[in-house]
């Protein structure tokens, strides 16, 4: 019986280890060497997909942090990422006060909104107060990457809720 | 109209303020303390310096350690395909008692080097018969679709200062942006960033490197109507008093693009030159 509590347990942490594994570790999702443009930001579809399905399994605090772990792997101005993902938590958590029942176009489309807003004022931060330069071509390439990915890890991410949750609602 | 503007602004300052069981922090705190935190680094006030500093180090080590299982898969992967190979070539040529032996020659070769390696790496004496030159190896290369950019194990303890520029073998790769007191980030050639003075060909031509984002950086500021030969070899020029002059780049291609002789992707150690800093420093 304990057994089964932790790994309940356990399990219920997965996408808070997953998003603080992606910020420290050498993992990334920019695919240069197959197709130059292609590169995709899992931790804004991690954090938005929970925050809309399930905020108790990621907490603002965590959020926050993994954001500044990210922008001391990548070399980004201290609290830029945290900033960007805080306000995918923010669009998510709006959307989850405003609708009653989420279907995966919803999602999708409220998805683009977040991340649209999020990259806005990652662009606006880093081009004016930042020296470091990034092209707009290249945000906007990563913006639609990670949109397109969205539905896949959206059925990935919609599994591991139905396996947390199943236990629950019995 | 007012009651749909109601539900609206009713729902933003309950997704920005509440905090419910779950979250410990409001979403509107922990964005006014990033934006607190950005602004405090942007605007590097002398406080902040050794904290991000410390930070850097904690992180960068952690992530070295974390990145552990992501570079070990590759080498798994690798080795299996590998004995696979071996396999085949043997039920081929029946002679598996011979490349047995070979591998085992090669495995003490790779020990014996690898041994030699880290009595390198270990000792604080890393001149390798040249003097400034430290070797160091490369601890994080993860790829940012914005930023190109490694961290290497050594900082402000090995005297490395910001500007210095890093080779890999005599080519060069990129200089040093941010330093920490064990670790050290390199811009590369190819970031946007990057400008690098160089010359090339036999007219000894002058032009900027700069890099674009992608995997060849171009040649601006040349002569006015000058085009470009291709395979012309560009060296740095050292006109900006960092770089030595004559380090390898790369090879030009008519476009003006530049094909660099060393794959950012594949780089395990790399060199600093600590040469021209130190001379400016005396």
């Amino acid at each position: 019986m304990f057994n089964i509590y932790s790994l309940r347990k356990i399990i219920n942490y997965g996408p808070l280890v997953l998003l603080y594994y992606l910020s420290i570790s050498e993992i990334d999702s920019h695919f240069e060497s197959y197709f130059e443009i292609l590169s995709f930001n899992i931790q804004l579809i991690i954090i938005y997909f929970w925050a809309i399905k399930r905020p108790e399994v990621l907490g603002n605090g965590h959020i926050f942090f993994a954001g500044l772990i990210n922008d001391v792997v990548m070399g980004y101005p201290l609290g830029i990422s945290s900033l960007s993902y805080l306000i995918v938590s923010l669009v998510a958590t709006y959307i989850k006060n405003m609708t009653v029942n989420t279907s995966i176009t919803t999602d999708w489309f409220t998805f683009f909104i977040a991340i649209f807003f999020s990259n806005a004022t990652f662009l606006f931060l880093l081009l004016n107060f930042s020296e470091i330069k990034i092209t707009f071509l290249d945000l906007s390439y990563n913006t639609f990457f990670t949109l397109i990915f969205f539905p896949f890890f959206w059925f990935i991410f919609n599994l591991y809720n139905t396996i947390i949750t199943s236990g629950k609602n019995a | 109209m007012s009651s749909s503007r109601d539900d609206f602004s009713i729902a933003f300052r309950s997704a920005l303020l509440q905090r419910g069981a779950a979250q410990k922090f409001s979403l509107f705190s922990l964005i006014i303390l990033a934006l607190i935190i950005f602004f405090l680094d942007i605007y590097s006030f002398n406080f902040i310096k050794p904290i991000r500093s410390i930070i850097n180090d904690g992180v960068y080590r952690i992530s070295l350690v974390a990145s552990s299982p992501s570079r070990f898969v590759p080498h798994v992967t690798e080795g299996f395909t590998n004995l696979i190979n071996i396999k085949n070539e043997n039920e081929r040529l029946k002679k598996e008692l011979e490349l047995y032996k070979q591998k085992e020659l090669n495995v003490e070769y790779l020990e014996n080097q690898n041994k030699n390696l880290k009595k390198i790496l270990d000792s604080e004496e890393t001149f390798l018969g040249k003097e400034n030159i430290i070797l160091s190896k490369v601890l994080i290369d993860k790829n940012s679709p914005y930023l190109k950019s490694i961290i290497i194990n050594r900082g402000s303890k090995s005297g490395i200062l910001k500007g210095m520029p890093v080779l890999d073998k005599e080519y060069l790769v990129g200089r040093i942006v941010e330093t920490n007191y064990l670790s050290s980030r390199v811009l590369l050639l190819n970031d946007l960033n990057s400008r690098i003075p160089v010359t090339f060909g036999e007219d000894g031509i002058q032009g900027i490197l700069k890099g674009n984002g992608g995997t060849r950086p171009v040649l601006e500021y040349l002569p006015e109507g000058y085009i470009i030969e291709e395979g012309l070899d560009v060296f740095t020029s050292g006109k900006d008093g960092i770089f030595s002059p004559g380090s390898p780049i790369g090879k030009t291609f008519a476009n003006g693009e530049v094909k660099l002789f060393s794959e950012a992707s594949q780089l395990s150690f790399v060199k600093i030159d600590t040469a021209k800093i130190n001379k400016e420093n005396f």
